[in-house]
């Protein structure tokens, strides 16, 4: 059962293969191609949903008309913007505490993009779309998402704002509060696979469940384990800070959190980094909980992308509908709540593998 | 090998953001005024450091966590193992136990936390005399 794709040549080898190129100089040249090409591609997604999709998404929520006067459905729009958003002036706050102010925005879309070097997006054509495979994947990309807090936190403080300081004070309560949710959770599906590499776990959903009326339903964790899968959609909601899990913005409290003198290019780099994050969020739960790439027909890289979107529509959804907690609420539902659900739902699974097992 | 291509998109995701701030500076124009550089206060002069007391709530979950981060680590190793080794055949109370009771004393950590309030959000004095103020009233 386990294996189905182990051993599959990843995507840096591939390039290598392809060009010719072999030894140290393959791998090297490989790997940077491979890396470019994958960061690109999440560029261009968050480019197609900050500046349009999102705005798109809220209109038709709130039964408006959004952006629509340049290009086909207005489209052009991200150009436009993104023109318009790096010819800003940049302004430094006076107080500013020059190298981790600097550095925060930095930070933000790094950490998320360095989490996709280990997600498996399926295959395109003759390529595997996998950067690296190691065997403490799903540990590593937990790892790289949670820098995230510490961009939020330097640039908070940096910012010599009261405003600024709270939001970043903030991300990090929520982000320690949701972790060990996020994580124990994650560690139920492991009860199950037995490996953190995420092409094991992947390959372990792709048997089948259940045939009903001669349809296959996969052995999805998101099917087998459905508490588990709620209880870390919440918490994955509250890491990447997004509706109703969006105190450290909170732009109706503390004006804009822990961007609040961020302008220009900064701003830009933390609106992508954000971006960014949901989508390594929903790649995160596409993965160990949807069945990675898996679906029928389509090519596999197309259904990690179908996915990865769903998430984003469903982060738009709960945007658009769902009040914001408050700060206490928020320390009390992590603390108090999902902590003590995802213990009992560690401990359940145990139990349940053993007694089948 | 993975760790090279793991180290490859790191590079990228770096020169990216570089890629564009130094855009941007060819781009964008520089007007510097002192009245630009305040920092936002609603609009009013700030008034003091904008690094300010805080909170003590988020020094005791940061606390908290430091504890429930460590068994989340700690809880990694044995569900990877524990699957195989109950197909080996180990025991259920040999291969289960350790864990529950590995839970069951941070259960009764959470709750000693729980009831000494470290997982409450502290008021301070003031809002929560405004507060019973305002339900007399």
């Amino acid at each position: 059962m386990a294996g189905v794709l182990q051993g599959e040549v990843l995507l840096p080898e591939q390039i290598a293969d392809l060009l010719g190129l072999e030894g140290a100089l393959g791998a090297a040249v490989g790997a940077l191609i491979g890396a470019f090409v994958v960061g690109n591609v999440m560029l261009a997604f968050t480019g197609v949903a900050g500046p349009w999709a999102k705005r798109k998404i809220t209109a038709a929520f709130t039964d408006r008309i959004a952006v629509n006067r340049i290009g086909p459905f207005g489209l052009f729009i991200i150009i436009a913007d993104s023109v318009r958003l790096l010819s800003k002036e940049l302004i430094i706050p006076d107080g500013a505490d020059r190298p981790s102010y600097d550095l925060a925005p930095l930070i933000l879309p790094a950490s998320a993009m360095l989490g996709f070097a280990v997600i498996p997006m399926g295959s395109l054509g003759p390529f595997n779309i996998q950067l690296a495979d190691p065997e403490a994947g799903l540990a590593l990309v937990f790892a790289f998402a949670s820098i995230a807090s510490i961009s939020l936190v330097m640039g908070g403080y940096a910012s010599n704002n009261k405003y600024s300081l709270m939001g970043g004070l903030r991300a990090v309560a929520q982000n320690i509060a949701y972790e060990i949710p996020l994580i124990v959770t994650a560690m139920s599906v492991v009860v199950f696979t037995g490996s953190l590499q995420l092409s094991t776990i992947v390959a372990e959903q792709s048997t089948t469940l259940v045939s009903i009326a001669g349809v296959s339903i996969p052995a999805w964790f998101a099917f087998v384990n459905p508490f588990a899968f709620v209880l870390f959609l919440v918490a994955n909601m509250a890491e990447i800070g997004r509706n109703p899990f969006d105190i450290p913005e909170a732009p109706t409290e503390i004006v804009a959190g822990y961007q609040t003198e961020y302008s220009s290019v900064y701003f830009v780099l933390f609106y992508l980094g954000e971006f960014l994050h949901v989508f390594l969020g929903g790649a995160i739960m596409a993965t160990i909980f949807l069945g990675g790439p898996a679906g029928p027909v389509l090519p596999g890289f197309v259904w990690f992308v179908i996915k990865i979107w769903a998430f984003f529509l469903f982060t738009q959804w709960a945007r658009s509908a769902l009040p914001r907690v408050r700060i206490d609420q928020l320390i009390e539902i992590g603390w108090k709540g999902m902590l003590v659900l995802s213990f009992a739902n560690l401990v359940l699974t145990a139990i349940i593998v053993g007694v089948i097992a | 090998m993975s760790w090279l291509a793991i180290g490859a998109l790191a590079l990228v995701g770096i020169a990216i953001p570089l890629a564009m701030i130094v855009v941007s500076a060819l781009l964008r124009p520089a007007v510097p005024e002192s009245g630009k550089k305040t920092t936002y206060e609603s609009g009013e002069i700030p008034t003091g450091s904008g690094r300010v007391q805080l909170n003590i709530q988020y020094y005791m979950v940061a606390l908290l966590f430091v504890v429930f981060d460590i068994e989340t680590v700690m809880v990694f190793p044995w569900a990877v193992m524990y699957r195989s080794a109950l197909e080996a055949g180990v025991p259920l109370s040999q291969a289960l136990l350790p864990l529950l009771a590995f839970i069951g004393i941070l259960v009764v950590g959470l709750v000693w936390a729980w009831r000494v309030g470290a997982v409450q959000w502290t008021r301070s004095i003031r809002a929560a005399t405004q507060k019973t103020e305002r339900q007399n009233t």
